[in-house]
């Protein structure tokens, strides 16, 4: 039996899947793939490549040989827009384009590719449901996941091209949870948040453990093309501010677009204004097809997802938690 | 102490009375011993509620309102009538038991409706609900809503497929959803149907919600038979549906588009009362209504294929809206006042 490959070791993601692999089958069956090696603790492989460099493709086949990878798991993308595209470009549609070159040059057999629910695009024509079949239309907002839809492209041409490598694509709903930290998790760490005035879209917040056993399961399962990887329930984004206590600040549309994307450019908001959508338009996906053909069931809704995610940044004050003792 | 046992009954000697007043005041004791023990377990950011806020509004002005607590009172007041778990379509149960005062006021007393043959609704399973739509705003969906909600021995709800110009408007959107409501798309419908769920579509759409007061209770044409489809690929029976009295409650004179398109509205209506009298103008005219629910149209005769044959859907599609159109008709005809029915 080969060795497992996972690439973006260091993102949350991927980290916690190192994990739970080292766990499972120890550190030897394991070979990380980033530029910084993985905690020393785990006892994983570490093999240094930067998907950025021009001959990256060649490189990750020495590697793939060297350590007979069988398996690959994509993680080595950004959670987080950016302001430098290009960098962006270049790990996430060019590095994926040359770690598929090389997988299938390498006769790797299985490869995972960690993608996003948001490629579906938050638009007022969007069903409740996006199934997988449902067309990638991330529109507006496209800048900022461009490069994460070309990465889903090179992967399905490549599984085209090579029918005996199974790709299997996991489209996970945003993460919220303990330890997880984006660009949506610190909106909750605002006291004030700004909301599209009259808009209140229901959301899906993926515990990260959830996740995690999503991609375990994928790697398990003998199954090709793409899975939505979603919570058990959605939670509609006033009640998450609510229950997080904070401020919603109600801002019309037609100035929040402007002002975000004035904000983004002077490098005061996370994220730019193509993000609005997703506070203004649906952008649910469907996990049926992955309870189905992945056996994937989430244990958590996303009202618990966010709970957990509030416990781990607001823990009970030390007094109090005396005065109960 | 002394003062208080005053108060206690003439009939019981005054030394008893006091015996009683200091058990009380024991009891109080406790209580309030108790209250801050609870007081004490709770976590020190959780002590301030909305009394507290005012209060150090009243005292020190806004200098002494912290984010915290306005934050905490508002979350408060939102969860007082909203559910923290909404269902996968975002209906809020909580939302609409807290808004069925309002709902039931209209039904039962601005426009006195009539339900008639909701037998025909069954007690489980999936139906599709299809009726003649108007009235400028959605209040016709509502009402056959709650037809089904309160006269309906199995009380089922009904799930409204909402129009994109209703379900993607600021503040209706949310409300529409939280109701019960779901954008009208043949994936939405579908998925509801299989869940075995009462649905209700409007199948005039945007021609019947905004038609002008000379076209009333005539039926616009029935878009391009999407309900047909849906009940063909399901198997769900159509359940027509006849609603007089909604097309009478915002008579549009004139449809000014070039207030609307701005506005990102298809239509900005002009009725007697609207814009004329502001807000005010938002009031529906109290007419009364009568919702008439006709024999189930069986679709199993049909397979699921026969949904890719645009003839037979146009031929159904046309049969229901004519079994509307005749409902509405015989109708109009015993109909002597646009006010008492």
């Amino acid at each position: 039996m080969g060795r497992i490959a996972i690439t973006g070791s260091g993102s949350f993601l991927g980290g916690r899947l190192l994990r739970r692999l080292v766990e499972a089958r120890g550190g030897d069956g394991v070979v990380a793939v980033d530029l910084a090696p993985p905690p020393a603790a785990l006892e994983s492989r570490h093999r240094r490549v930067d998907l950025t460099e021009p001959a990256s493709d060649e490189a990750l086949l020495r590697v793939f040989r060297e350590e007979r990878v069988d398996t690959l798991a994509h993680f080595a993308f950004f959670t987080n827009p950016r302001r430098d595209t290009g960098y962006a470009h270049e790990l996430e549609s060019i590095g994926t384009l040359s770690l598929m070159a090389a997988a299938a040059a390498a006769g790797v057999k299985r490869v995972i590719l960690r993608s996003f629910t948001a490629l579906y695009g938050a638009r007022g024509q969007n069903p409740n449901f996006l199934t997988e079949e449902h067309p990638l239309q991330a529109g507006r907002s496209l800048g900022w996941l461009q490069d994460k839809l070309e990465a889903e492209q090179h992967a399905a041409s490549f599984a085209r091209r090579y029918p005996e490598m199974s790709v299997t694509v996991l489209r996970f709903a945003p993460l919220f949870g303990p330890e997880a930290r984006t660009f949506y998790t610190r909106v909750f760490d605002k006291r004030v948040v700004p909301v599209l005035m009259g808009f209140d879209p229901l959301l899906q917040l993926l515990h990260p453990d959830d996740a995690t056993s999503a991609a375990l399961r994928a790697m398990e399962a003998p199954v090709k093309g793409a899975f939505n990887i979603v919570p058990k329930a959605p939670i509609p984004l006033q009640a998450a501010l609510h229950l997080a206590e904070k401020l919603p600040v109600p801002v019309p549309h037609p100035i929040a677009y402007a002002a975000c994307e004035l904000l983004w450019a002077a490098g005061l908001t996370e994220a730019p204004a193509g993000f609005l959508d997703y506070v203004r338009y649906l952008c649910v996906a469907d996990g049926a097809r992955a309870e189905r053909e992945l056996g994937f069931r989430p244990r958590y809704s996303s009202r618990e997802a966010l709970l957990a995610y509030l416990r781990y940044r607001h823990p009970e004050p030390a007094g109090a938690r005396e005065a109960t003792a | 102490m002394s003062e208080s046992a005053k108060v206690v009954p003439i009939r019981r000697s005054r030394r008893e009375g006091s015996r009683e007043t200091e058990r009380l005041a024991e009891q109080v004791r406790v209580l309030e011993d108790q209250l801050r023990r609870l007081e004490a377990e709770r976590p020190a950011s959780d002590r301030e509620g909305l009394p507290v806020a005012l209060a150090r509004l009243f005292q020190e002005g806004l200098r002494g309102v912290r984010w915290e607590t306005l934050a905490r009172a508002w979350a408060e007041a939102y969860f007082a009538w909203h559910s923290q778990e909404v269902d996968e379509f975002g209906f809020d149960r909580e939302f609409t038991e807290t808004l069925r005062p309002l709902f039931e006021f209209l039904y039962t007393v601005w426009w006195r409706v009539e339900a008639s043959g909701l037998e025909h609704v069954a007690g489980q399973g999936a139906g599709l609900i299809v009726a003649n739509h108007s009235g400028v705003l959605p209040y016709d969906g509502l009402m056959v809503n709650l037809a089904v909600r309160h006269e309906h021995p199995a009380r089922r709800d009904c799930r409204m497929l909402a129009l994109d110009m209703f379900a993607l408007l600021p503040f209706l959107a949310p409300l529409l959803a939280k109701s019960g409501a779901v954008r009208a798309s043949q994936e939405n419908g579908e998925r509801l149907l299989r869940r075995g769920e009462l649905v209700g579509v409007f199948p005039e759409g945007v021609k019947g919600v905004g038609k002008h007061f000379k076209q009333r209770y005539k039926l616009a044409r029935f878009g391009r038979g999407g309900f047909v489809r849906l009940a063909l690929r399901t198997g769900a029976p159509v359940i027509p549906c006849a609603v007089v009295g909604a097309e009478e409650i915002h008579p549009v004179l004139l449809k000014a588009n070039w207030i609307g398109r701005p506005l990102g509205l298809p239509y900005f209506p002009i009725t007697p009362t609207f814009p004329l009298l502001g807000p005010l103008g938002l009031v529906p005219l109290p007419t009364m209504w009568s919702l008439d629910f006709a024999d189930p149209v069986r679709m199993d005769g049909h397979g699921p294929e026969a949904a890719e044959d645009p003839i037979l859907v146009n031929r159904l599609s046309e049969q229901i809206r004519d079994t509307i159109q005749k409902m509405i008709d015989g109708r109009l005809a015993r109909r002597r006042s646009i006010w008492f029915g």
